[in-house]
């Protein structure tokens, strides 16, 4: 799956959570940037990430994700394990 | 104050160890002393000696910490008001307490109307932490929170009650904190968790740390545990719901104690929490804002101690001091095994609502006992006490519900949700059970479906975001019970969040 694939697939699970489509993600974008992605959202994001790829993120990982970039690099090495 | 005493003896002979660790920078006690007496000199300077009630904005800084000591050791209140939470609602708080001057230790402050201290500012004095002679009946801080009319409710807390809650777990041989622990201190200053998360550990010259704004708290929270190897952590139980899923990955043996509170903790996941934490002593404490936080816990145990009812731990014992009954829609008690409101009485009452004689004449009353007058605090909450003498938990009274920890009145987001809106349609706020086991706000209009930006533009700019409706729901006819009440069981299986 190329990144722009998963960029695309993270963005719809974003809507799903978040119950709006104002906002782009790219590599920088944190939570600061995006309207209502706080702590309770980050961890339904989270799990609607993992629903969609049908992976499970370490927490490890998910300690020292600190962007939208992070969040991919996670998924893409995910998919590759 | 004994309580004020001890703080300052605590600050002076720990100097050399940290205080607080906020956002990978640690201060020591010393560094702790020089803020206060540099806040408390520009206190003394700047206001008046009968202004008591004094504005605090709540940075997660040092000086933010600083001013609460700086205030008390000249024997005033601070009334915190959070930088994230809506002007509108900050400036209604400092309206109601007539409050004149505010310490903000923010870059830019927004507090131009009012005499700001910018604590972040102020020069080096000398240390000076002898406190004043403080009355037991003057405030220690004013919390604010939830009303049903959009106007957020004061609760006033003396330094008596602050005393009588030192005194309290200060009786209590099981929690002891040293110098050497590392505390979690994971709450809002407006929260009054809060006191609790930074009180004791200042009392025993611990390091408290704290999580960045901004953070995705509950992975802040495993890495501090995991990184700092934290001893000591008190939280809302929702962080625990929300890290469930991974548990298999948490062993953190430097884990001393957990104290829950805020919210219901229920059985299963205690179980598992505690499998994380091998070396841990978990305590479920309970307590309302209008009683100093605490009044009183039960010492949970995965094998040992696990009463509970419907699945929540139970609440325990009232601590030294304090009174628990159970009563009746006429105050009266109820027998042994029968469930009614949960009353508290005791020195950590706090004198009442804040100029709200109707609210005030609802929430307490007073009760003859022994020759002797008590004054109860009616908590809303459903108990009942069991053969052992443990109070167990059943539920609430009425429509206040509890969002990570927060107490929200569910008319308070219907009021602001229905005033900006052009449609007069009618909403209900509706707490939501998620597949994780947290409440979550939803939202339900009695409509076709139509555009709800405006409205929640409104609510984004008069309520914290806490309180902000996270699920919309347009139902074209709501479902009524037999007695014509809107059936709000029923309207929850709108909103399908498993």
């Amino acid at each position: 799956m190329s990144r722009e694939d998963i960029l695309s697939k993270v963005r719809t699970a974003f809507i799903a959570v978040l119950e709006h489509e104002n906002f782009e993600l790219s590599d920088e974008t944190t939570a600061n940037d995006v309207d209502g992605w706080e702590s309770i959202t980050h961890m339904m994001i989270i799990t609607e990430v993992e629903k969609t790829f049908n992976i499970k993120f370490k927490l490890m990982d998910l300690m020292n994700m600190n962007n939208v970039g992070d969040l991919l690099n996670c998924i893409e090495s995910e998919l590759q394990a | 104050m004994e309580f004020v005493n001890r703080l300052q003896k605590s600050i002076e002979q720990h100097a050399k160890l940290n205080v607080l660790c906020i956002n990978g920078t640690c201060y020591t006690y010393k560094d702790f002393a020089q803020q206060i007496s540099n806040i408390r000199a520009a206190v003394i300077n700047k206001i008046d000696d009968s202004e008591k009630l004094i504005g605090l904005v709540t940075n997660d800084d040092l000086q933010t910490y600083a001013s609460i000591l700086a205030l008390w050791l000249e024997g005033k209140a601070y009334v915190p008001v959070n930088p994230e939470v809506p002007f509108e609602r900050n400036s209604k708080v400092f309206e109601q307490t007539e409050t004149k001057y505010v310490i903000d230790s923010s870059e830019n402050s927004i507090y131009d109307d009012y005499e700001v201290i910018a604590s972040k500012e102020l020069s080096d004095t000398n240390i000076n932490l002898v406190p004043r002679k403080i009355k037991g009946d003057d405030l220690a801080y004013i919390l604010f929170t939830s009303g049903t009319t959009g106007l957020p409710k004061g609760v006033p807390i003396t330094f008596d009650n602050v005393q009588a809650l030192v005194g309290a777990i200060d009786a209590e041989p099981t929690f002891n904190l040293v110098p050497e622990d590392r505390c979690l201190q994971m709450f809002e200053l407006t929260f009054d968790f809060s006191v609790v998360a930074y009180l004791f550990p200042l009392l025993a010259g611990s390091c408290m740390y704290t999580i960045p704004k901004g953070a995705i708290k509950y992975f802040y929270i495993f890495k501090l545990i995991n990184e700092e190897k934290l001893t000591v952590l008190t939280m809302v139980p929702s962080i625990i719901n929300y890290l469930r899923p991974y548990f298999g990955e948490i062993n953190a043996p430097d884990v001393r104690y957990c104290s829950f509170g805020g919210g219901a903790l229920h059985s299963d996941i205690a179980k598992e929490w505690s499998d994380c934490l091998p070396n841990c002593k978990i305590f479920n404490y309970y307590g309302p804002t209008e009683f100093t936080v605490y009044s009183g816990f039960y010492p949970y145990h995965k094998e040992t101690a696990t009463k509970a009812h419907n699945g929540i731990i139970a609440i325990g014992t009232p601590q030294k001091d304090t009174l628990y009954l159970v009563v009746n829609d006429n105050n009266e008690e109820v027998p042994i095994g029968e469930t009614g409101e949960l009353c508290l009485g005791g020195p950590q009452i706090t004198p009442g609502y804040w100029k709200n004689e109707e609210r005030n004449a609802k929430s307490f009353f007073e009760r003859e006992e022994n020759g002797k007058s008590i004054r109860y605090y009616k908590t809303g909450d459903l108990c009942l006490k069991d053969e052992d003498g443990d109070f167990l938990y059943v539920g609430r009274a009425d429509f206040q519900v509890k969002i990570r920890g927060y107490r929200v009145e569910l008319a308070e987001i219907e009021f602001h949700a229905k005033s900006k809106s052009e449609k007069k349609v009618n909403m209900v706020a509706l707490d939501i059970t998620n597949d994780l086991g947290n409440a979550e706000l939803g939202l339900a209009i009695e409509s076709e479906e139509f555009d709800t930006e405006i409205i929640f533009d409104h609510m984004k700019s008069v309520m914290p975001s806490y309180m902000i409706p996270m699920h919309v729901r347009f139902v074209k006819e709501f479902p009524h019970s037999i007695n014509g009440k809107i059936d709000r069981k029923e309207l929850k299986k709108h909103f399908d969040l498993t």
